[in-house]
């Protein structure tokens, strides 16, 4: 029984830390001038191909390396390395940490849209993804 | 030749001298494989050690066996073994119970070189790879010194087995006795001034059950092992690490360890972290700086690994590699790694260094730790 409470104590507190985390974000990328955000706009985003600028006819999306299930583990493009899922809802570790949130923004935006990401299109995403 | 059951026999080798003499031609033939591919080091360690162990069980029974494996009675000096080649060849050459004057000294030169054979391998075990008993007191360079040394007397004692062997087979012919079946049976035909041996067969016994109880003992991970649990078969102590370079450098790829490159490389590296392979890794300055000074303070120059030696010695010093894959020692050593084995899905890229390296997170990347992985296909 205290087990069982210690667990969902556990739980929650991963939950509130994550909801606490993504609110934070989304406020401080508002008070950068984004607007209100829209997970389906993340949603379009996410699935969206670009061209990849190493090889002519080639396309990258977010998916290449985290995988078309969320919440399945993804694999790195290059070096074959698992990602884990992404989906907070089956990796309570997601969304915690602002400076790994925003490490991950910069670097895979650039891979994939070839520029950084607006705050608009951050919290897009994040309102997306918190859910799922 | 006359017949192993031919009539009156007398026992000339006793037990312990045969145990010991085809075990020691196993050894040699078992160290000769192995050494081929350093994956067997690990076996090819243990035939040295065995080796080693036979020879000086040996040495003290040449002074307190049976007569005929007693030195004393087959060193002969050096005009007795040319008039005996010359006997050969003129036809009157004696027949001898034990060895021959010439057999006598290709039997102490097997021995001195297999002397130099043992201690040379320890000292290249020792220096070059770490382990064994002269860990810690011989210097890398000694160790890496040592391995010609090491390779010319194996050779060597390769050329005199070769005419010892010749040697039991004209010896055979000329005579008309099977000398190398007297070696397994211990018996040759009696001759009068002989001298009567004991067996020893408890000597035999406790010789050949050393044996298998420390070859037990040494390969009891092999039995132990499982799949996902993988027999490993050389441990050193951890060299040192830092939560950063563990958690920044090995969420894409393995955390190359810093003694896999030379510093400059490092700085190279860090410096470009912008375009790191085509990706901005964008750390902020403190992560910077705290992963630039462990990969400096880390790297080939000064750590104590086989490959941090031999990778910072193939890396010209106007050369700032900043692919592990482009130092001339990584080259040389997967030149032989046939290309299915990076296609094959449990591989894919040569970042995958603990795909075939059992102990590729620890930085080591011992010979014998390696194991080229089961081709599957993907599914």
């Amino acid at each position: 029984m205290k087990k069982q409470l210690a667990y969902f104590l556990m739980l929650f507190w991963c939950i509130s830390t994550q909801a606490a985390v993504v609110d934070d974000m989304l406020a401080s990328y508002k008070a950068d001038g984004a607007s209100d955000f829209s997970a389906s706009r993340g949603e379009v985003m996410w699935n969206k191909d670009y061209p990849d600028p190493d090889s002519a006819g080639k396309v990258r999306n977010c998916t290449t390396c985290h995988g078309k299930d969320l919440r399945a583990k993804g694999k790195h493009a290059k070096t074959g390395k698992v990602i884990d899922a992404i989906a907070p809802s089956v990796n309570s570790e997601r969304f915690t940490d602002p400076k790994f949130i925003e490490k991950w923004f910069k670097r895979n935006c650039k891979w994939v849209l070839d520029r950084e990401c607006t705050s608009q299109e951050k919290g897009d995403f994040l309102v997306y993804l918190r859910n799922k | 030749m006359t017949t192993p059951d031919s009539t009156n026999k007398m026992l000339v080798w006793d037990l312990p001298t045969r145990v010991f003499h085809w075990f020691f031609v196993l050894c040699f033939i078992v160290a000769w494989i192995t050494h081929e591919n350093d994956r067997f080091l690990y076996e090819h360690v243990y035939a040295g050690y065995v080796f080693f162990g036979l020879l000086i069980f040996r040495l003290l029974w040449g002074w307190v066996g049976s007569h005929y494996a007693r030195f004393r009675t087959f060193a002969y000096d050096w005009p007795s073994v040319t008039s005996y080649l010359k006997g050969l060849l003129n036809g009157q050459a004696m027949r001898h119970i034990g060895h021959n004057p010439a057999g006598g000294w290709a039997i102490f030169i097997i021995l001195i070189l297999a002397v130099l054979v043992s201690i040379s391998g320890l000292l290249v075990f020792g220096g070059e790879e770490g382990h064994g008993p002269l860990k810690g007191i011989i210097s890398y360079d000694l160790g890496s010194a040592a391995k010609e040394a090491h390779e010319f007397f194996a050779i060597a004692m390769l050329l005199v087995v070769f005419i010892h062997v010749a040697g039991v087979v004209v010896e055979s012919f000329y005579h008309k006795e099977n000398l190398i079946w007297a070696m397994i049976s211990g018996q040759k035909p009696a001759a009068d001034d002989a001298f009567q041996v004991r067996l020893y067969p408890l000597i035999a016994v406790i010789v050949l059950s050393t044996i298998v109880i420390s070859a037990t003992f040494y390969f009891r991970g092999y039995i132990t092992q499982t799949d996902a649990k993988p027999f490993i078969p050389f441990s050193s102590p951890a060299l040192p690490s830092n939560a950063t370079w563990v958690t920044e450098c090995g969420e894409c790829h393995l955390a190359f360890h810093p003694s896999l490159l030379p510093a400059r490389s490092w700085l190279r590296l860090m410096q470009d972290q912008a375009d790191h392979f085509g990706e901005d890794l964008s750390y902020d300055d403190e992560t910077t700086k705290e992963i630039t000074e462990f990969m400096v303070k880390n790297s080939a120059e000064n750590s104590p690994t086989e490959p941090a030696h031999k990778i910072k010695a193939s890396v010209s010093v106007n050369d700032a590699p900043i692919r592990i894959t482009e130092t001339g020692y990584w080259k040389r050593k997967h030149e032989e790694v046939d290309e299915k084995y990076w296609m094959s899905p449990g591989v894919k890229s040569k970042t995958n260094c603990a795909a075939c390296h059992l102990d590729a997170k620890t930085g080591w990347f011992e010979d014998s730790n390696m194991r080229l992985p089961k081709l599957v296909k993907e599914k």
